[in-house]
């Protein structure tokens, strides 16, 4: 290439040569420990305000209060998880009713049934649904699907609603399920399919009974991983849910068991964690207010459970595969 | 399958496989339909189509759409091709006329939909898409579409450098690129030309002092000429001499010296025009360098290799083809519609009155973070890479610490954007002081973010490069270093552009990070430092998105959706074709 210029030294003694492969490695060395950092900064960083937070909130309020008004101007202030967590999952929930179907038909169609040609188109469209940004998602959950849901299914939608902030959340993570589940299903040896049609086995048959099987695993921690995006994910609930954290109205059903009807819950805003964090981080961010430190809190245990979930997916893809 | 007829296997039955099969497409091709039609939708509202009346919509049909379908299929040449196009524009006009027509006379109006609307996006758009690729793939609409591409890119290419200088200090520039640069640039082009001089080695001392003398220079010197000179002298004449050199080893001087040099007067020119037409002659400069350098390298090469030189008439059948529909339009006076989405949206500032309202602090702002980011997640996602792939052994407290790494990136990834704008706040904001909302505080939080998309691309374009080359390599004495740097990094180098471009339209979308570090929902003015406050396309439409006026919602925020759009349209253009063009090699 274009360094035909220097004379090889096959002694290689030279200084500054030495100096010059030492610099160099050194460098990337510190660009690959940049990423070890990074997960130690975002640990340290939420940790060492979650700890103030903790200093001046009781862990018990946190974890079972059922309230979060973090900037009420006269009452007091209440940190209470449950109604944030109960937005989350929610919306979680109401996601996974569609993105695991929808995914694990689709990625059964693009590895089974699906030409060459067919895949070739269909893939990088799916791609595309991950790639658009999550703030548009958002924009047209609240200016779109939401008129629609209210002109044809829910006449008493309100504008702000977990329904359909939950759809675009469902439809972001189609791809997520899809990419990883078709991975494990390529993966299944032909000679377990040739063997399912040898015993007179229709495609059906091979698709649903022995290719999901034998790729379950990989099926599996596609779903944690798309679950956990759903929980993490931010600007789609935020424009779409509104921000007003509410709790299900339990009523009292039959053998007097406590319920709550999905729908009014779906129907209605509410507010998931990361919608808190974003709302605390509009009123104040120069730190020192304890509103400021909750947010580190949320962010915390945001980080801990998608970490968890994400663990768990490799585990699951790890320990649960079938080795061919 | 398994279903001979004749024999007692044939009671399978195939309905339920087929209901299967079915289903699953109906799933694949789900989420795809729902967002095409909330993108048609969007690009209904941002561009007024609504409004657009049928003989505006077949007055453009005619003069832009059925020449460049005609010019596609003439370069395709090929009749199969022509067949199903002619049958899915002539077929789809009668079947979208009449299918809309009997839904809505069962259903009820459709808001804002008409049949003309349904055909366009139905069928005119794919089918222009599809003739668009058939083309592509013959020299003929290769040459065309190259030619358009460099026009467009060029052009994006020049505002966007336009805007980097509204931040970066010019002066500073000049004197870097003068002190500098061009020495070390100097150096290289003699070291090729005279190999045994030695020079090549000495271009990167004569560059570090260059620019430490520029610095030093900057403090001192207190006369500069007008950006307008700086910009001909330390911008224009290096892309013109790189268009020519580019041009010199394979077609003459002659050639060389017209493709450096021609464009180079018009931009000049058109700057010096620009000013009396009131137009921003800086921009007009920058935007005819960037977008006339690689057009007159891309025509001289077509003109000399001689073939599908017809393709060059492409851009010129478009503008006439505007020209003629707007001419028409203006004489027969049709109701034409009034986009959202128009010239006047993108260069001005916020307001409270949906009419006025533009994007342009917003835009400034998402080109300055973009090329911050770009910089920063290049060198540590490429550093990264290499350090994974070529510098680490499998074993030993090395391959400990590989594995680590790997396990710790494929954990980041999975982060969500929301924790990361956390850390941006903590860390850049707060603790290191980089400022709230800062370009500086939301480059480095992006780049993090994005960082493990950009290691794992760039990882897998390094690991492509065959092992061959590296063992040829170190089996010549090369060291690690000089492997890396002459053989990995320039067969790796489109693969890894590929990845990064695609990160950063990752990151160009991020709103969550933003609002955290405390970027500003709306300013009114463009950035003018790295250390300002400033606001970016994604915050603005969220900002916006919260307006209650339907002006807002259905108008000005889906122009900002659509210029989001397509802008990442582009970047992925952009990486698609760089992938294309490493492969075909």
């Amino acid at each position: 290439m274009s360094s035909d210029t220097d004379a090889p030294d096959l002694t290689r003694s030279g200084g500054i040569e030495k100096l010059r492969e030492g610099t160099y490695g050194g460098f990337f060395v510190a660009c690959a420990v940049i990423s070890v950092l990074t997960t130690v900064a975002i640990f340290v960083t939420l940790l060492s305000d979650a700890v103030a937070f903790f200093a001046a909130v009781p862990y018990s309020e946190f974890l079972f209060a059922t309230d979060w008004s973090p900037n009420t101007v006269g009452g007091r202030r209440i940190f209470g998880i449950v109604p944030l967590i109960f937005g989350t999952l929610m919306v979680t929930i109401t996601a996974a009713f569609i993105a695991l179907p929808v995914g694990t038909l689709t990625a059964i169609y693009l590895s089974e049934y699906a030409s060459t040609r067919v895949r070739s188109i269909l893939k990088p469209m799916l791609e595309v649904l991950a790639g658009i940004p999550t703030v548009v998602y958002g924009y047209f959950a609240l200016v779109y699907i939401t008129p629609l849901l209210e002109a044809t299914l829910f006449p008493d939608i309100s504008t702000f609603n977990a329904l359909s902030a939950s759809l675009m959340v469902g439809i972001m993570t189609i791809p997520m399920v899809s990419s990883i589940s078709e991975d494990a299903m390529s993966a299944v040896p032909d000679s377990l399919r040739q063997a399912g049609y040898g015993l007179g086995a229709t495609k059906y048959e091979v698709s649903t009974g022995i290719v999901v099987p034998a790729s379950i695993s990989g099926i599996a921690s596609s779903y944690i991983l798309a679950v956990s995006r759903a929980i993490g994910e931010t600007m789609i609930v935020v424009v779409a849910m509104g921000s007003q954290a509410r709790m299900p109205v339990i009523q009292e059903g039959l053998l007097g068991l406590p319920y709550f009807n999905p729908a009014d819950a779906l129907l209605d805003t509410g507010m998931t964690v990361t919608v808190a964090m974003v709302q605390i981080a509009g009123s104040d961010l120069t730190g020192g207010s304890v509103a400021y430190d909750a947010m580190f809190a949320l962010g915390l245990a945001l980080f801990v459970i998608t970490l968890i979930m994400n663990i768990l997916s490799n585990i699951v893809s790890e320990r649960y595969r079938e080795a061919y | 399958m398994a279903t001979e007829t004749g024999t007692k296997f044939q009671a399978v039955s195939r309905l339920r496989g087929t209901v299967f099969e079915y289903v699953s497409l109906g799933a694949s091709v789900f989420g795809i339909v729902l967002l095409a039609a909330l993108l048609v939708y969007v690009s209904i509202d941002a561009f007024d189509l609504a409004n657009a009346s049928p003989q505006w919509l077949l007055t453009y049909f005619l003069t832009l759409v059925v020449p460049l379908i005609g010019f596609c299929l003439y370069s395709a040449d090929d009749r199969q091709i022509t067949r199903r196009t002619g049958l899915a524009v002539g077929g789809g006009l009668v079947v979208s006329a009449l299918v809309f027509t009997g839904v809505e006379a069962l259903v009820g109006p459709i808001d804002r939909l008409s049949w003309p609307l349904v055909y366009l996006f139905v069928f005119v758009v794919p089918t222009t898409g599809y003739t668009i690729f058939a083309a592509n793939q013959e020299t003929v609409g290769g040459v065309g579409f190259g030619l358009l591409g460099r026009l467009l890119g060029g052009t994006a290419l020049g505002l966007a450098v336009g805007v980097l200088f509204l931040v970066f200090d010019p002066q500073l520039w000049m004197l870097a690129y003068t002190f500098g640069l061009l020495p070390a640039a100097l150096a290289v082009g003699y070291g090729q030309w005279r190999p045994d001089s030695g020079m090549s080695s000495k271009a990167l001392p004569i560059g570090i002092v260059g620019l430490v003398v520029a610095v030093g220079l900057r403090q001192v010197v207190p006369m500069y000429p007008t950006d307008f000179i700086i910009y001909i002298w330390s911008v224009s004449m290096p892309i013109a001499a790189g268009g020519a050199a580019l041009v010199a080893g394979q077609r003459g001087r002659t050639a060389a010296l017209s493709v450096g040099l021609v464009p180079l007067a018009v931009a000049v020119a058109g700057g010096f025009a620009a000013a009396g037409f009131g137009l921003p002659s800086k921009t007009v400069l920058l935007v005819l360098v960037t977008a006339g350098v690689p057009v007159a390298v891309f025509i001289s090469r077509t003109l000399t290799d001689g073939e599908g030189t017809i393709g060059l008439v492409l851009p010129i059948l478009l503008a006439a083809g505007v020209l003629v529909g707007a001419l028409i339009v203006d004489f027969a006076g049709f109701p034409a519609p009034d986009p959202w989405l128009d010239p006047s949206y993108v260069t001005s500032s916020p307001s409270r009155t949906p009419v006025d309202a533009g994007l342009y602090p917003a835009i400034v702002g998402s080109v300055i973070i973009i090329a911050l980011v770009a910089v920063l997640s290049f060198v540590l996602g490429v550093g990264t890479a290499v350090f994974l792939e070529e510098y680490t052994a499998g074993s030993g407290w090395m391959g400990a610490l590989t594995r680590l790494i790997q396990v710790n990136i494929a954990n980041l990834a999975a982060v969500p954007s929301v924790v990361y704008g956390l850390l941006g706040l903590g860390l850049f904001a707060n603790f290191l002081g980089f400022g709230f909302g800062t370009a500086v505080t939301a480059a480095f939080t992006l780049s993090l973010l994005i960082l493990p998309i950009t290691i794992i691309s760039a990882q897998e374009a390094i690991r492509a490069v065959p092992d061959s080359l590296r063992q040829g390599s170190y089996g010549m004495g090369a060291t690690r270093w000089q492997t890396t740097k002459n053989v990995v990094l320039p067969e790796a180098l489109p693969g890894i552009f590929t990845g990064t471009i695609l990160a950063l339209g990752r990151a160009i979308g991020e709103t969550a990070p933003l609002i955290m570090i405390g970027a500003a929902t709306t300013v009114f003015s463009a950035p003018d430092s790295i250390w300002s406050k400033l606001s970016a396309m994604p915050m603005q439409i969220y900002a916006w998105a919260n307006f209650p006026q339907a002006e807002f919602r259905y108008g000005v925020v889906a122009a900002g959706v659509m210029t989001l759009l397509i802008v990442l349209l582009g970047m992925n253009a952009t990486a698609i074709i760089l992938r294309n063009k490493s492969e075909g090699v």
